[in-house]
C-alpha cells in the first residue's frame, strides 16, 4: 500500500521507504527545498516543518510516522501569490535576513509560537528558538521581528474585536 | 528630489524569496539525469597507501563513475602548490579524500565509496605543532623543496610551510635597557569551524568540452583556476557560477568539492551533485587555525612600548592552503594598535597531520587581537597603569608608524575610545545585590584592514532605464551584493536602486575577481562598479547632450533622468537616452576595474609578507561586561558595546546587522565553540551536538556606534564592515573574564570547564616550550644573517 | 488491524498486536519518536531493518494522575509529560526534567519510553528524574508484565529485552518536594554534562525525613547518590547545607571524560547542582 501524506493541504503519494526522513521526501521527491538539510541531527532547525501546527525536525521524522498529521512547509505557509504572514513581513521590515538558510525554519517556529500565544515575551521567543540556529545574524532582528509581529497581530485582533 | 541613497537603509531584494523558502542554493540544485556523488576518505592521520582498489566499487549497483588520484595528478595551493586533490601515495590527515564515486542515488554512491578497498600502513603522526617542530620530527612533506612556489619570499623548511618576519629596529638593545619592565605572555587559541548552515555543495556538468560548475563559493575565479590546474585543462575550459550562498565566513574562500564533481561529470557524461554531510563539514572544514603565541614587551615606566618581540605559530594542518598568506597578518594585527619602538615578529604556518585550516572572518586577527589585548592588560598590571589610560596614550594616531613602517593617517582610535566612554555612560558597573557571581569589564582595541585587490565590473544601461551590474561577486549573506553595490550604482548613475539588477556571479560573463571576503566587496567591487559607472555615464551624457543640444558638462543624472544644470524642467529619462543610444552609438555599457594601491613597508622590514602594509586600515573598539559563575565556570555576557570605524556608512542598517552577527560568532569563538583533536587525528566534534554554536539565548543585543570620517581610498570613503565585527570579541571577553576572576586568561575558548579550571587552579597553563622566548629561537634562517640583511632603521622611539 | 506500511514499518493499533509482532519477529525494533533511533547512522550504526511504531497504541499514550500513583505511558512525549504534570507539586522535578531537555521541537516528539529504553545514553534527563522518584518501569511481554524498579532496570542489558515493550512507568505519590537541575554548556539546547534530580520527604518544620538523589550524565549510567541521601536524612532542608554535604562526598563519583566536558568537571559541579536542585524543589514561598 503506497504511503500518502498531507503536505500543504494536499494529499501526496510517497514513493519510497517509510523510514526515509520526511525531509528527504519533501526535498527530493516533492521538490520542496525550503526546508534544508543542515545537521541531520535535530540541533539546527533548518529542516523545521509544522505537523498539525507544531514545529518538528523533519530530518529525524520517518515519513511513515507522519500519519494523518498535516505537514506544513515554508512553501505552504504563505503560498505563491499570497501575502507574507506577519512574522515574515516583520523580518522583511527589520532587514533580518542575511544568508537566509535558517529562515524557513525560523519563520515556521515563530509563526507556530505566535499561533499559540499572541504576545510572547522576549524570553519566550528566545526559548522557542533554542532548536533554530542562525549563524549569520546574531538573532537580534529575528527576535525583534517576532515581537513586532506579535504586536501587529494583537493590534489587528483588537481592531477586529472593536 | 529623492533622498540620498548613500547612507540609507535600502532593503534587500533577496529577502522575500529567502523568507518564502524559494531561494535555491547550490545544495538545492537539481538537474534531469543528475547523479549523486560521495567521497571516500582516509581514516588515519598519517599513512602510506598500500593499496587502493576500486574495482568492486565500480561494479556496485547504480555506480556510473569512480575517480582517483590517477585522474587528477596536479597540486594546488595559494603560496605553495603542496595539495593534491586526492591523496597520492601518502595520507596526511584523517579525512583526506582518496576516491570519489558518482551513482544514481546518494545511498548507492555512499555504499560504493565504502566498498572501495583501502589498505594503509600507518606512519608516525604529528598531531600538534609542538610535535611537528620537535627535533627529529618526521617531515609531513618530505618533498617540500620540489613544490612549486606560487609566491616568492617566505622561508620554508621541514614542517614550517611558510615563515614571515618583521624586523624594525634593535629589540635586543631595548630589552637590555635597565629602565624598562619586560612583560612576557603566552597564549593558545583553538580552532573555530565556520559552520555556515549551507554545507559546501556543487553541481558539475561537462558541456561542449568544458566543465560547468554551479557551486556554493565565495571565490568563483579561484575555483575556476584551481580546478583547471588540478584537472590539467585550460582555465578557459572551466566555467563557474555561484547562486546565493548559504553562509561562507571564509570556509568557501578556497576551492572545495568542485574538481571532484567535475571529474565525475566528465567520466559519467551526466550532471553530478556533491554535497558534504555535516560530519564531513565538521571534520574537514577549513577552520580558523589554532595558534600558539608568545609575546614579550619592554615598557617604560610611563607606559611607552620600547620594544616588542612576538612569535605566532599557526597550525595549517596537512597542507598550507591560506595559511602562508595569513602569516602576513600577524604584522598588521599583533603588530598593530599601539605605537611601538623596535619590533621583531615571526609568524609561521606549521604543518601537522590534521585537517587543513583556512580563512575565517578576521582570519589570524581574532586570536592575535586576543593575545595582544590580554598581553596589554598584563603590561598594565605590571606597571600599574589603568588599561584604558594605557590605550589612550599608546594607540596609533595620525603620523604613527605601524609595525612594518607604514605611516598611519588620521587620529581614529583615540576619538573612538572617547566615543566608547559616552556609549558606556549609564551601564551598570556591577551585578545586582545578591548575585554571587564575579563581575568583569574590559575595553579593547583592534586593527583590521580591507583586503583590497583586483575586481572588475561592467554595467549595461538598458533601454528601459534599468541598469545591469555584472561582476563575479557573490551574495554570501552579508547583503553587499543586494544593498551596497546597487546603492553605489544608483548613486553614480542617478537611477533608483530598485532598477539596478545585480547579475549573479558567472566567470563566463564577469571579469576576474579575487573573491567575496576580507571585507572587500563594498570596497573593491564597489570601486570597480563606480569606475564602470563613470565610463557608462560618460557615454550616456554624450548621447544625452546630443539629444538636449547642450554640452555634456552641463548635464546631471538624477532620479532616472538626465537634466540640464539650472534648467529643472528640461530633462529626459535615462531610458529614452539608452533607447536612443541603441540606434545611434549602439547600447551603452561601461566597464571598470580596481585594485589596491599596494602601500609598501619600510624597505627591508617585512620578509615573506604578501601584504606589506595596509591600504585601508580599519579600527574598532569593543567593550564587554561579564558575570562569571565561580561554581561552574559559566561566563554570561551582560552587555556588549562596539564603536566601529566604517569610513562612510553606505547602508548603516546593514552594517549594524553585520556587527550583531559578527559579535555573535565572536562570542561563540570566545566561549563555546571548541574543536579538539583526538589521538586518531580526527576532530572530536563531529556534529552540532558537540560543536556548540551560539543560540538565541546565548547572545545579547550589541550596542553599536558607527564612527565615520576616517580616511579611506574606498568608493565614497567606505571601508569594509563585515569582517571586523568578530575581530575583538575573544579579546574583550577574555580580558573581562581575567578582570572578573583575577586570573591570567591565556587560552580560548573559555568553556565552563576551562574557566572553572582557571579559578580552581585545576587547568594546566599552556605549555609553549616549543616556542623559544626570544624571537631568535623561532626563525628558520640564521637570525644574525636576517638582521644583517634588514637595513638599520632609526625607528626605536615611538612617534 | 495494524497498518503495515511495507515490510519496513509496522504501525500496530493495540498493545496486543504489538506484542504479537514482537514475539514473532525477533528482528523488529520499536520506534517511538525516532529522535534517537534516526541518528543511528551518525553513530556509525545501521538503521534497523524493520521497525514497529508505538505511536498509534492507545494504551501507551496517556498520563494518569491518581490519588496514590501516577502512570505515564511510554509513548508520552517530553512536552506532553511536562504539560500533564504542570502544577502537580510532588512531580515538579519530573516536569522540570521533561521541560528543560533538548529543544522545543524535539521535546514534542521524543518519548518517555525512548528516553528510558536507550542504553549508552548517560545524559538522559528523565532517567535521573524517575530514579529519584523511585519509579517502576512496566515492561510487557506477550504473556506477562514485569514491574522493574528503576535501579534494577538501568542495570539490565538490554534494558528492554527483545520481544518485549516498555509500556510505561509508575510513580507512587508521596508528600514530597522534587527538583531537577541540569548543567549545560550553553544556556540551553545541549545535553546536560551533569544532572542532579532529587525528591525530599519533609516534616512540618522543614526536616528531611527521606531524601532520594539521582545523578545523571556524570558516570556512564545514572545512579542514586546513596551516601548523600543518608547524610541528608534528618537534616534541615537547606540548599547551602546540602551543597556542603555533597561537596564532601563527590569523591565517590568517577566522572566520564567526554567531548563536551572532562570527568573532573562533571563531579566538581555536583555540589552546585545539588544546591540548584534543592532550590528548584523548594522555591521560596514568598
Ligand atoms: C537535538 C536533540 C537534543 C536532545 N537533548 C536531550 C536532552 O537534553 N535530554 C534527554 O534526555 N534527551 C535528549 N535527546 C535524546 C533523545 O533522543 C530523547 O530524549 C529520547 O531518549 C528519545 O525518545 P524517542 O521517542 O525519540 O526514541 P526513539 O528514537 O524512537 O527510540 C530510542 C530507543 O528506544 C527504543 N524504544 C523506544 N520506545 C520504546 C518502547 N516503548 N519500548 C522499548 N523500546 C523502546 C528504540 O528501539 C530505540 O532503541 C535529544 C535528542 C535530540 C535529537
Ligand atoms: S537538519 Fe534537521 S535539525 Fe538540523
Ligand atoms: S541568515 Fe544565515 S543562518 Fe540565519
Amino acid at each position: 500500500m503506497p504511503l500518502e501524506i498531507n503536505v500543504n493541504g494536499e494529499a501526496r503519494a510517497v514513493q519510497g521507504d517509510p523510514m526515509t526522513p520526511l525531509l528527504t521526501v519533501l526535498r527530493e521527491e516533492m521538490h520542496l527545498t525550503g526546508a534544508k538539510l543542515s545537521c541531520g541531527e535535530g540541533f539546527c532547525g533548518a529542516c523545521t516543518v509544522l505537523l498539525d501546527g507544531t514545529p518538528a525536525m523533519s530530518c529525524l521524522m520517518p515519513v511513515g510516522l507522519v500519519g494523518e498529521r498535516a505537514v506544513l512547509t515554508i512553501e505552504g505557509l504563505a503560498p505563491a501569490g499570497s501575502e507574507l504572514v506577519p512574522v515574515q513581513k516583520a523580518m522583511l521590515d527589520n532587514d533580518a535576513v542575511q544568508c537566509g538558510m535558517c529562515f524557513p525554519g525560523m519563520v515556521l517556529t515563530l509563526s507556530a509560537l505566535l499561533q499559540q500565544n499572541d504576545s510572547p515575551s522576549e524570553d519566550m521567543i528566545r526559548e522557542a528558538l533554542v532548536g533554530n540556529i542562525c549563524r549569520c545574524t546574531g538573532y537580534e532582528r529575528i527576535v525583534a521581528a517576532a515581537l513586532e509581529a506579535s504586536r501587529a497581530t494583537v493590534a489587528d485582533a483588537q481592531e477586529v474585536s472593536r | 528630489m529623492t533622498a540620498p541613497v548613500i547612507g540609507s537603509d535600502l532593503p534587500r531584494r533577496d529577502a522575500e524569496d529567502k523568507l518564502r523558502g524559494r531561494t535555491r542554493y547550490a545544495m538545492d540544485s537539481g538537474r534531469p539525469g543528475m547523479l549523486h556523488a560521495a567521497l571516500r576518505r582516509a581514516d588515519q592521520p598519517a599513512a602510506r597507501i598500500r593499496r587502493l582498489d576500486v574495482t568492486a566499487a565500480r561494479r556496485m549497483p547504480g555506480v556510473r563513475a569512480v575517480v582517483t588520484a590517477a585522474d587528477a595528478p596536479g597540486r594546488y595551493g595559494i603560496a605553495v602548490a603542496d595539495h593534491p586533490l586526492f591523496a597520492i601515495d601518502t595520507i596526511r590527515y584523517n579525512g583526506e579524500p582518496v576516491a570519489a564515486v558518482a551513482a544514481e542515488t546518494l545511498e548507492q554512491a555512499r555504499a560504493a565509496a565504502d566498498a572501495i578497498l583501502l589498505e594503509l600502513e600507518p606512519l608516525p603522526a604529528n598531531l600538534t605543532m609542538a610535535e611537528s617542530l620537535a627535533s627529529g620530527a618526521r617531515e609531513i612533506h618530505p618533498d617540500w623543496r620540489d613544490y612549486q612556489e606560487l609566491v616568492a619570499g617566505g622561508s620554508r623548511g621541514g614542517n614550517v610551510a611558510w615563515e614571515a618576519t618583521v624586523i624594525r629596529g634593535d629589540t635586543d638593545a631595548a630589552f637590555a635597557r635597565d629602565d624598562v619592565t619586560v612583560v612576557e605572555s603566552e597564549f593558545v587559541a583553538g580552532r573555530q569551524n565556520q559552520a555556515p548552515l549551507e554545507p559546501r555543495a556543487c553541481v558539475a556538468t561537462y558541456e561542449d568540452g568544458r566543465f560547468v560548475i554551479e557551486t556554493s563559493t565565495q571565490v568563483p575565479w579561484a575555483v575556476r583556476n584551481a580546478t583547471a590546474n588540478l584537472l590539467g585543462v585550460n582555465v578557459a575550459d572551466v566555467r563557474v557560477t555561484a547562486p546565493a550562498v548559504g553562509g561562507g565566513f571564509g570556509l568557501k574562500f578556497e576551492m572545495a568539492l568542485e574538481p571532484f564533481a567535475a571529474l565525475l561529470a566528465r567520466a559519467s557524461g551526466r550532471p553530478v551533485k556533491l554535497v558534504n554531510r555535516r560530519e564531513e563539514e565538521m571534520l574537514t572544514a577549513l577552520c580558523r587555525e589554532n595558534a600558539d603565541i608568545r609575546i614579550r614587551s619592554a615598557v617604560s615606566r610611563d607606559g611607552e612600548i620600547v620594544a616588542r618581540e612576538a612569535t605566532v605559530l599557526m597550525d595549517c594542518g596537512a597542507y598550507g592552503g591560506e595559511q602562508p598568506f595569513l602569516t602576513t597578518m600577524t604584522a598588521h594585527t599583533l603588530g598593530a594598535n599601539y605605537r611601538l619602538g623596535a619590533v621583531r615578529l615571526v609568524s609561521r604556518a606549521v604543518y601537522t597531520n590534521t585537517a587543513p585550516t583556512g580563512a575565517f572572518r578576521a582570519c589570524n586577527g581574532a586570536y592575535n587581537t586576543f593575545a595582544l589585548e590580554r598581553h596589554t592588560d598584563e603590561i598594565c598590571a605590571a606597571i600599574g597603569m589603568d588599561p584604558v589610560e594605557f590605550r589612550r596614550r599608546n594607540v596609533v594616531g595620525d603620523g604613527s608608524m605601524g609595525a612594518t613602517g607604514q605611516i598611519f593617517e588620521g587620529d581614529v582610535l583615540g576619538p573612538m575610545l572617547e566615543r566608547m566612554e559616552t556609549l558606556r555612560a549609564g551601564a551598570a558597573g556591577g551585578l545586582p545585590a545578591g548575585d554571587r557571581r564575579l563581575f568583569g569589564r574590559a575595553t579593547v582595541v583592534g586593527t583590521w584592514f580591507v583586503f583590497v585587490g583586483p575586481s572588475a565590473a561592467t554595467v549595461n544601461i538598458n533601454p528601459d532605464g534599468s541598469v545591469t551590474l555584472v561582476t563575479a561577486g557573490v551574495e554570501i549573506g552579508s547583503g553587499s551584493m543586494m544593498q551596497a553595490l546597487p546603492q553605489i550604482v544608483s548613486h553614480s548613475l542617478g537611477v533608483p536602486p530598485e532598477s539596478v539588477v545585480v547579475r549573479a556571479a558567472d566567470t563566463d560573463s564577469a571579469g576576474f575577481d579575487i573573491g567575496v571576503g576580507g571585507g572587500r566587496t563594498t570596497v573593491s567591487l564597489g570601486a570597480a562598479s563606480t569606475a564602470a559607472c563613470d565610463d557608462a555615464r560618460r557615454k550616456l551624457l554624450e548621447v544625452a547632450a546630443d539629444l538636449l543640444e547642450t554640452a555634456p558638462e552641463d548635464l546631471v543624472l538624477e532620479d532616472g533622468h538626465v537634466g540640464i544644470v539650472g534648467v529643472p524642467d528640461q530633462r529626459i529619462s535615462i531610458a529614452q537616452v539608452a533607447a536612443h543610444a541603441q540606434l545611434v552609438t549602439g547600447p551603452i555599457s561601461g566597464s571598470g576595474s580596481f585594485t589596491g594601491r599596494g602601500t609598501g613597508s619600510l624597505p627591508g622590514c617585512a620578509a615573506g609578507h604578501m601584504i606589506e602594509a595596509l591600504d585601508i586600515p580599519i579600527f574598532t573598539v569593543h567593550e564587554c561586561d561579564v558575570a562569571v559563575d565561580a561554581d561552574t565556570g559559566h561566563v554570561q555576557i551582560l552587555a556588549y558595546r562596539v564603536v566601529q570605524d566604517v569610513g562612510r556608512a553606505i547602508n548603516p542598517r546593514a552594517i549594524h546587522g553585520q556587527i550583531q552577527g559578527g559579535v555573535a560568532q565572536g562570542l561563540g569563538y570566545a566561549l563555546h565553540e571548541e574543536v579538539t583533536i583526538g589521538a586518531d587525528g580526527c576532530i572530536r566534534q563531529r556534529g552540532l551536538e558537540t560543536y556548540r554554536l551560539p543560540l538565541a539565548q546565548d547572545v545579547v543585543p550589541v550596542q553599536a556606534e558607527l564612527f565615520e570620517g576616517a580616511p579611506s581610498i574606498g568608493p565614497l570613503g567606505a571601508k569594509g564592515a563585515g569582517e571586523i565585527p568578530i575581530l575583538n570579541v575573544a579579546a574583550a571577553v577574555a580580558c573581562a573574564v581575567a578582570n572578573a576572576t583575577g586570573k591570567r586568561v591565556r587560552q580560548i575558548p573559555l568553556t565552563p570547564p576551562r574557566v572553572l579550571g582557571l579559578i580552581t587552579g585545576m587547568e594546566p597553563q599552556p605549555n609553549l616550550s616549543h616556542v623559544g622566548s626570544s624571537w631568535r629561537d623561532n626563525v628558520l634562517d640564521d637570525p644574525d644573517e636576517l638582521l644583517a640583511r634588514s637595513p638599520v632603521h632609526d625607528t626605536a622611539t615611538p612617534s | 488491524m495494524s497498518t503495515v506500511t511495507n515490510e519496513r514499518l509496522f504501525i500496530p493499533q493495540t498493545l496486543r498486536e504489538a506484542l504479537d509482532l514482537l514475539a514473532e519477529d525477533s528482528a523488529i525494533t520499536p520506534i517511538a519518536g525516532g529522535t534517537w533511533l534516526m541518528r543511528a547512522p551518525l553513530r556509525g550504526e545501521p538503521l534497523p531493518g524493520r521497525c514497529l511504531a508505538i505511536g498509534a497504541i492507545d494504551e501507551l499514550a496517556g498520563v494518569q494522575i491518581e490519588e496514590a500513583t501516577v502512570t505515564i505511558g511510554a509513548g508520552v512525549s517530553h512536552a506532553a509529560l511536562a504539560r500533564a504534570v504542570d502544577g502537580v507539586p510532588d512531580l515538579r522535578g519530573l516536569g522540570q526534567a521533561a521541560m528543560k531537555s533538548a529543544n522545543p521541537a524535539i521535546r514534542e516528539v521524543a518519548t518517555v519510553g525512548g528516553n528510558l529504553a536507550t542504553g549508552g545514553f548517560p545524559a538522559a534527563d528523565l532517567v535521573p528524574a524517575l530514579l529519584a522518584m523511585d519509579a517502576e518501569v512496566i515492561v510487557a511481554h506477550r504473556d506477562r508484565e514485569e514491574r522493574v524498579p528503576m535501579t534494577r532496570f538501568l542495570e539490565r542489558e538490554p534494558r528492554v529485552p527483545p520481544g518485549s515493550l516498555l509500556t510505561g512507568v509508575r510513580v507512587a505519590r508521596r508528600r514530597q518536594s522534587s527538583g531537577h537541575a541540569r548543567l549545560t554548556m550553553r544556556t540551553a539546547g545541549d545535553y546536560a554534562v551533569a544532572i542532579v534530580s532529587l525528591c525530599l520527604g519533609l516534616q512540618e518544620g522543614g526536616t528531611i525525613t527521606e531524601a532520594r538523589v539521582a545523578v545523571g550524565s556524570v558516570e556512564p549510567t545514572p545512579r542514586r547518590w546513596t551516601e548523600l541521601e543518608q547524610a541528608l536524612a534528618g537534616s534541615r532542608a537547606d540548599a547551602a547545607t546540602a551543597a556542603q554535604a555533597a561537596d564532601s562526598l563527590v569523591a565517590g563519583f568517577n566522572g566520564r571524560d567526554g567531548v563536551e566536558a572532562p570527568g573532573w568537571y562533571r563531579t566538581r559541579v555536583l555540589p552546585t547542582l545539588v544546591r540548584r536542585a534543592f532550590e528548584a524543589a523548594l522555591p521560596r514561598t514568598a
